[in-house]
């Protein structure tokens, strides 16, 4: 009786040290319930470095995702999006509009910048872009559109944002947001809900100010 | 009250036979990719079935697998926490987008939780009537809340799964604590009966 008491104490620890690990390994150590707020949390730990991604904009223009990649007086703020999509990438592409807004109200123009890129190259050509652009009311020195010219590059700028896209069977796609800040040091350190684009420049500019500017 | 509380009845038997467990799991990896395809597949039906499997893998086991772990298992307890700490743990959102994207993580999602229905199903006798019902009521209440706000919750909480399907997932969640709970009840009245 005395032993079968012990073992079970014994059994009984491991089984609540083992279930702790599980749950602290799921939620990036009790930080977060869901994959978006996991990621959050990874990001601001761990800041991820640009890959070369080779990108084309809604003028045609070829360049780097790296390009982006490098200390800068000036942040980007990043949404990925298709730009046929109805539901979630309009409040990731309003978000931004309001962004551009309060950049150019408050005289932010030369500290941040907005990039918004699309994962559906077969539809979102360079023209289509220029034309969404055009429609949104886009300031071209502020807000720039682009995607990845080589459809095998995709995967690669999805796993980077940690973008999880799903065709839904209607010839759209279901897929997971976020609105991600390049730093000042060229990594993508941040992310932040897409509809609340205030809180995420309110949290650039209280960090800009802790850091002296 | 005869009709409420059967003794050995023919569907009891059937439940205990050896072979069901492993034709439901046959069934249920048959469907697998249909099942997942869906939050409420998910987590309404192949989960809990998965748990129920393993339970009734325990009771073909029988007494045999009960002696064998009853040194390590004083009044159940460790069986039953292992049994409650596993399906906690996937109905976190974030490990259910793991489950989905990652295989190792669908293989010991399927291992634990068929092993934690083996783990509640062995320590379910031993653990006498005050065990058992700090267990349920535990187990019912954290379903049932998590259950509630997978309902409620404003935002997109799997990476995988849309967002409109939360609600129904959620309500899923319910209905199995209240089933769970249901199915529990007439043993509690006739031991108030005894």
């Amino acid at each position: 009786m005395k032993t079968t008491g012990l073992r079970s104490v014994i059994a009984f620890a491991i089984i609540v040290v083992l279930g702790l690990a599980a749950f602290s390994a799921v939620t990036a150590g009790f930080a977060a319930v869901t994959s978006d707020g996991v990621r959050r949390v990874q990001l601001e730990r761990n800041p991820r470095v640009l890959p070369d991604l080779p990108l084309i904009d809604a003028r045609g223009t070829m360049f780097s995702l790296r390009d982006y990649g490098g200390a800068s007086n000036r942040v980007t703020f990043i949404t990925l999006v298709y730009l046929q999509c109805q539901s979630v990438c309009r409040t990731s592409i309003a978000g931004q509009s309001w962004m551009q807004h309060a950049i150019q109200a408050r005289g932010l123009k030369d500290r941040v910048r907005l990039l918004t890129l699309s994962f559906d190259p077969a539809n979102d050509s360079p023209q289509v872009m220029a034309e969404h652009a055009r429609r949104m009311g886009v300031d071209a020195d502020l807000w720039r559109f682009a995607t990845v010219p080589d459809t095998g590059d995709l995967n690669r700028m999805l796993a980077l944002f940690d973008i999880i896209v799903l065709p839904d069977g209607l010839g759209g796609y279901s897929h997971n947001a976020g609105l991600f800040l390049i730093d000042e040091f060229g990594q993508l350190a941040r992310a932040y809900d897409v509809d609340r684009p205030d809180l995420a420049l309110a949290d650039y500019l209280a960090r800009a100010k802790g850091k002296g500017e | 009250m005869r009709l409420l509380f059967p003794e050995k009845t023919a569907l009891q038997k059937w439940v205990r036979h050896w072979a069901l467990p492993g034709l439901l799991c046959a069934t249920l990896a048959l469907f697998q990719p249909r099942l997942e395809q869906s939050m409420v597949l998910h987590m309404g039906v192949e989960i809990p079935l998965l748990f129920i499997l393993g339970w009734l893998t325990a009771n073909a086991g029988g007494p045999v697998l009960v002696k064998k772990l009853a040194p390590w298992n004083m009044a159940g307890v460790p069986g039953l926490t292992f049994a409650i700490l596993v399906i906690s743990l996937w109905m976190v959102p974030a490990a259910l987008d793991y489950a989905v994207l990652s295989a190792p993580v669908a293989i010991a999602k399927v291992a634990s939780l068929l092993t934690a229905g083996m783990a509640a199903g062995l320590s379910w006798k031993p653990a006498g009537f005050i065990v058992q019902a700090f267990f349920t009521m535990n187990a019912f209440w954290m379903t049932f809340v998590v259950g509630l706000l997978y309902r409620e919750a404003p935002q997109q909480l799997c990476s995988v799964y849309l967002e409109d399907e939360q609600a129904r997932a959620g309500a899923a969640i319910m209905a199995w604590a209240i089933l769970a709970l249901l199915l529990w009840a007439p043993g509690v009245l006739r031991k108030l009966r005894d």
